[in-house]
């Protein structure tokens, strides 16, 4: 028989504090306004931008797991959430930079409720928070969303993956997903204040990757990182060979 | 049914009185606290305390208040929504949350004991308790997870019992057309009671209570808000139930004292809860008094004894419309 009382992560902090917390987890209402938000963007990216997933069956059932992949536009997380189905969808939370999608209360309210996201803070991230993000993925089964490469790309090329990834996964044998978005950034450049209907959007989705040989420390997240990184370029489409004369 | 003169909100003086006492309380309380910032007696910590306290007294009685005397549908709206935080914040205190079939069935057995309430249709009021009940025991075993399936199903339960089928027993009351002074009563006697055990306890001391349970109760206390509340409502009770059987002094003192020790009941249930998952609040909504359900812990119990022991003597809305949704 197993007795075991787990009180909510977030038990005792104030509503402005608790959106914010890494540790919120969503009740009935939250899981409710999520899912019609999902379904809503799903709906969305299919009509408006005839949004395709490929190797859908790479994607575990139940988390814990983590999808990363490049980034370029706004579309990217709403994308990948998009993509994922059942016990995993209501599950996950996209890490999102905590100044643009935490600043005030009322984005802070919508980053959490709809997209179900966990703030991450450029620079101030502490060795903590990394840790409690750590031991939440495994002891919660989530599913993580993360752009490794830290920032949107301007130009569409894709930056050097950052360590943190492999601060999530490395020593365990928790999967990583690579996933490559295709169209984002003429969808929904980083310039632009709103989505651009008509552009095309595809996901691809690779197999996962394990890393429980990987150490928890510098060398061994960079070598995660580094893995996960050729991974989604494998993902890119290969520019078209020149025709032959 | 309760006796009640003809006219609005305001007909019969035991509403008109309690409102009246309510109003005056909050303002001596505010100008005894406002006495004690100025003196200069007080800790600005415990200053800040005091006023928070009173502060969100000042918004709180208004809506426990408001909705009683604006009518019937008012009242069990006001029922239902204090059920849903009341549930939200034991949900999420005990884990209960993490299972969400669970979770929308004990909230649809809210809303469904609410809307027999509403809909004046006693039958359905009292079945759905053992429905809602089977249910919950049934509902997660398609999910085939045996593991964890006494205690879910236990926390579940236990909380329909509490917030749904219990505090719906307040609601229920304002099917009878006299229920005003009654629910004015109860959430005003409760509230007292509290204060009467704090007062009483700083004043006599002595043994504490139950001191693994609620470190600040003693027994002086205990007694002293028996003794503060049987009076005050038996006195009031004799002017609300005049020339009906419950008006006899035994059942008028058995009354008072139902309301006094159910009150304590319920507040050592809360504690025992808090205590079990080592928490103090179970949340921050109200500052100064932690969550809906540290406020109002002590109704849980009240409401369901009252309703039927006064269901007994004297019975809710026997003449008024029944089924008046359903038909």
């Amino acid at each position: 028989m197993d007795w075991n009382l787990r009180p909510a992560r977030d038990l005792g902090l104030p509503p402005a504090e608790r959106l914010r917390s890494l540790g919120r987890e969503p009740g009935l209402v939250g899981l409710a306004v999520n899912a019609a938000w999902r379904r809503a963007v799903r709906g969305y990216l299919r009509a408006a931008h005839g949004f395709r997933v490929e190797g859908a069956e790479n994607l575990p059932r139940e988390g814990p797991f983590v999808m990363v992949a490049n980034h370029a536009s706004h579309l990217d997380a709403l994308a990948l959430l998009a993509a994922l189905r059942g016990p995993a969808a209501r599950r996950a939370h996209a890490l999102a930079a905590g100044e643009l999608f935490f600043g005030n209360t009322a984005r802070a309210a919508l980053s959490a409720y709809a997209i179900n996201a966990l703030p991450v803070w450029r620079g101030r991230s502490r060795r903590g928070e990394l840790d409690t993000m750590r031991a939440r993925l495994a002891e919660d089964a989530l599913a993580y969303i993360l752009f490794p490469e830290g920032t949107r790309s301007r130009s569409g090329a894709m930056a050097p993956f950052q360590p943190g990834l492999g601060m999530l996964v490395a020593g365990t044998g928790i999967p990583v997903v690579p996933c490559w978005l295709e169209g984002a950034r003429d969808a929904w450049p980083a310039e632009a204040r709103l989505p651009r209907p008509g552009r095309p959007l595809a996901l691809s989705i690779g197999p996962p990757l394990r890393f429980p040989e990987a150490r928890n420390d510098r060398a061994g997240w960079q070598s995660v990182s580094a893995a996960a990184e050729a991974a989604v370029r494998g993902l890119a489409p290969q520019p078209a060979p020149p025709d032959q004369p | 049914m309760i006796p009640h003169p003809e006219g609005g909100a305001f007909a019969h003086p035991v509403t008109t009185g309690i409102i009246l006492a309510t109003l005056a309380v909050l303002a001596v309380s505010g100008l005894a606290i406002l006495w004690l910032s100025r003196s200069g007696r007080a800790k600005p910590e415990f200053r800040r305390e005091l006023w928070l306290r009173w502060a969100s007294w000042c918004v709180l009685l208004p809506l426990m208040l408001g909705p009683v005397l604006i009518g019937r549908a008012a009242t069990i709206a006001a029922v239902t929504i204090l059920s849903l935080a009341c549930y939200r914040e034991y949900a999420r205190a005990t884990g209960l949350f993490r299972e969400r079939l669970l979770s929308a069935v004990v909230v649809l057995g809210i809303l469904a004991v609410n809307f027999a309430a509403l809909d004046h249709w006693y039958g359905f009021f009292v079945a759905l308790w053992p429905l809602t009940a089977c249910l919950l025991g049934v509902c997660t075993i398609p999910l085939d997870r045996p593991a964890g399936y006494i205690q879910r199903t236990a926390l579940a339960i236990l909380a329909f019992m509490l917030f749904g089928a219990g505090l719906a027993h307040l609601g229920y009351m304002a099917n009878d057309p006299g229920y005003r002074p009654l629910v004015l009563l109860l959430l005003t006697a409760v509230a007292l009671n509290d204060v009467a055990a704090f007062t009483c306890g700083k004043l006599i001391g002595g043994p504490k209570l139950l001191p693994a349970t609620s470190p600040n109760k003693t027994i002086s206390g205990s007694l002293g808000a028996v003794l503060v509340t049987t009076t005050l409502v038996a006195l009031v009770g004799a002017a609300i139930f005049r020339g009906t059987p419950l008006a006899n002094p035994v059942w008028l003192v058995a009354m008072g004292a139902l309301v006094s020790v159910a009150g304590q009941a319920g507040d050592l249930l809360l504690s025992s809860i808090k205590r079990d998952l080592g928490i103090k609040d179970m949340g921050t909504v109200l500052p100064g008094h932690g969550g809906v359900l540290d406020r109002f812990n002590s109704l849980l119990l009240v409401a369901p004894a009252v309703f039927h022991l006064v269901q007994y003597f004297v019975g809710f809305g026997t003449t008024a419309p029944i089924r008046t949704i359903t038909g």
